[in-house]
């Protein structure tokens, strides 16, 4: 898969039980990429990237990744330890990803370099922390879910800088939003989900006067 | 290891930012040992004995030329069941709804038998059913025995009164009628005023003999009432504070609690911080994980499990009691922790694994915790079904290692069979977690 995509899900389905979260999906992401996953909530955008992430096992089909490729993921939900301060957390997925100076990641993410437990941050600073763990391993594929939903102006064009640092390295990005901006300012490609299927795969370009653009404006 | 060795140090590293919750750990295990120590003080505590008094007797009886102190008597056995006086209706209704453990009834005609020295005067014990039962039928014959034990020496009172008269002479009262006898004194001296003659030898002889063996029936009379006697040592034990049991119930207690309680809610808690998708991405693996909290339970135990121990040995050495080895067997008895907070972790990680959230993980995990401890005090011999429940789960196992390596001379036949045990149910757990916990990563 070397010259081939970064990532390639092939019918990875997701159930809960009864419920079917993401139904078989076929799905690429390559080199220079970023891709936008949209839709409107439940349709199935968060599971389908925590199962690219490897967060969660698809119930059917495969995600493959090509040979040596570092990942990043940041989920919506903060994932890292609230009685924990950034620092620690940050040294601790360091240490456990064997890679990232988390010094030079509170200094990147201008995040709070005190002994306050990560529970006690706000929202905005709290998903600054989860972006500066998923760039811990220095990641060739960032996996961002709804990043920019609590940030504040200066700090989405930050993330949005990051982000396309990423994808112009060599790398690529996929991201979960809602938000338009996101679109502009980060995404090349657009897949559009609803009820846990993808209804649109192409250009941002063409998603926007699609009629699959619907649940964004 | 090595993602094991950081997850293990990132949950104490949470703990020690956590002196809250861990002081409550802690105290909360401590607390209900005390409580348990409590509760069986309580179970030891004086049976409620009716007492009916058909007879009337008196505060003072007189037998055999002895006054006895009916109300001493009373008092000696209430030291350990509380007789309380009332009427015959009120004794077996108190029976019947189990507010007395048993009836004692005094029947009519008692004392007059008691003084008569004719038959043996009868009081009649009534018990209710239950657990308590056989000691108070212990304490009633503890009664019987002691009433004749007093009735004994005034009897042998009474028989060398006699022996003396038959030696000296003198007069004396038996069954109401007053006699006098010249005694063999008196024969000896009489003789001496007869002419000699073989009659008369025969007669001396036999003076002498009985002379000399009625002097020696004082001793055989004592000893054929008492042919064993029961002398009293006290304060060699230790008291029931600082005895096996409550040190090897206390430390299992205080390791049950802490082991499921951490083991779970540190499981269930990778979920709630959202932390295990980020784990399983190839950071750490699911069997890792539950190895770690595994060594949380483990390391948690061994530092209060010591600190226990410590303040054991120092309260025995301080209140200067004997038995025991507290000092000798302490790195026995860390293995015998380092083995129950495993099989115990284990337990709490299949809860946390099947509740899949910390707050309910430790709701589920005193809901466990509780029956178990108290099914693990429950007498073998009394409720079999609770010992093979209790079998089922580490705690029965670690208070026996305990008890046994603290205190056997010989321990090690006991100790192999116990950490078998907790060997075999760490590891049957720790695979039914491991079946169990896909379902935390989803």
């Amino acid at each position: 898969m070397n010259d081939g995509p970064l990532l390639r899900a092939r019918g990875a389905s997701r159930r809960f039980g009864d419920h079917v979260a993401l139904e078989p999906t076929d799905l690429e992401v390559h080199r220079g990429e970023a891709l936008a996953l949209v839709g409107p909530n439940g349709a199935g955008k968060s599971t389908l990237l925590a199962v690219l992430a490897g967060a969660v096992e698809p119930s059917k089909g495969t995600v493959e990744w090509a040979q040596g490729v570092r990942a990043g993921w940041m989920p919506q939900r903060p994932a890292h330890y609230g009685r924990l301060s950034p620092r620690q957390n940050l040294e601790l997925f360091a240490r456990l990803e064997r890679a990232g100076d988390p010094q030079r990641m509170l200094e990147r993410l201008e995040l709070p370099d005190d002994d306050r437990p990560a529970a006690a941050l706000s929202v905005g600073n709290r998903q600054r922390l989860d972006l500066a763990i998923s760039l811990l391993p220095d990641p060739d594929v960032l996996l961002l879910d709804e990043p920019t939903a609590a940030l504040d102006p200066r700090q989405r064009r930050r993330l949005w800088e990051t982000a396309r640092g990423v994808r112009d390295a060599g790398g690529a990005v996929v991201l979960v939003t809602q938000n338009l901006e996101d679109l502009e300012h980060v995404a090349d490609r657009v897949a559009a989900l609803l009820d846990g299927r993808v209804v649109f795969d192409g250009p941002v370009a063409a998603y926007l006067t699609s009629e699959a653009a619907g649940s964004l404006r | 290891m090595r993602p094991v060795w950081l997850v293990l140090r990132k949950d104490l590293l949470v703990l020690r930012r956590s002196p809250a919750l861990l002081g409550v750990l802690i105290a909360y295990p401590l607390v209900i040992a005390l409580l348990i120590g409590l509760t069986a003080a309580y179970a030891n505590a004086k049976p409620r004995v009716a007492f009916v008094d058909k007879d009337g007797i008196p505060h003072r009886v007189t037998v055999a030329g002895q006054s006895f102190s009916i109300d001493n008597l009373i008092r000696d056995v209430g030291k350990n069941v509380e007789i309380v006086r009332m009427s015959e209706q009120q004794a077996a209704q108190q029976l019947a709804s189990g507010r007395v453990s048993a009836v004692v009834t005094v029947p009519q005609g008692f004392v007059a038998d008691l003084k008569g020295l004719v038959s043996s005067p009868h009081l009649t014990l009534a018990t209710g059913s239950g657990g308590i039962t056989p000691r108070v039928r212990q304490q009633m014959q503890a009664l019987v025995y002691n009433l004749n034990l007093k009735l004994q020496k005034a009897f042998i009172q009474a028989d060398l009164q006699y022996v003396n008269l038959l030696l000296h002479g003198g007069t004396g009262r038996v069954l109401g009628h007053d006699f006098s006898i010249i005694g063999l004194d008196g024969t000896k001296q009489l003789l001496a005023g007869i002419p000699d003659s073989p009659q008369k030898a025969k007669i001396a002889d036999f003076v002498d003999d009985a002379r000399l063996a009625l002097a020696l029936t004082g001793n055989a009379i004592r000893a054929t009432a008492s042919p064993v006697v029961l002398d009293e040592e006290h304060g060699q034990g230790r008291t029931s504070l600082l005895s096996a049991q409550v040190q090897a119930y206390g430390l299992a207690i205080t390791i049950s609690f802490l082991g499921l309680l951490l083991a779970g809610g540190a499981l269930a808690a990778e979920r709630d911080e959202n932390a295990i998708g980020r784990l399983v991405r190839g950071l750490v693996g699911l069997g890792q994980l539950i190895v770690a909290k595994i060594g949380l339970a483990v390391t948690v135990a061994l530092g209060v499990g010591f600190a226990i121990l410590v303040g054991f040995g120092i309260a025995v050495e301080v209140g200067g009691v004997h038995g025991g080895e507290p000092w000798q067997r302490l790195p026995l008895v860390l293995v015998g922790v380092l083995l129950a907070g495993a099989a115990i972790g284990a337990v709490g990680t299949l809860v946390g694994a099947l509740t899949r959230e910390s707050r309910t993980a430790s709701l589920v995990g005193i809901l466990i915790v509780l029956p178990v401890v108290f099914l693990g005090l429950v007498p073998r011999e009394i409720v079999p079904v609770a010992a093979w429940i209790s079998d089922a789960f580490p705690f029965a196992h670690a208070v026996r290692f305990f008890a046994s390596a603290l205190y056997d001379g010989s321990p090690w036949g006991t100790l192999a069979r116990e950490a078998a045990w907790l060997i075999g149910l760490g590891a049957l757990f720790g695979v039914l977690t491991r079946l169990s916990i896909r379902r935390l990563a989803v």
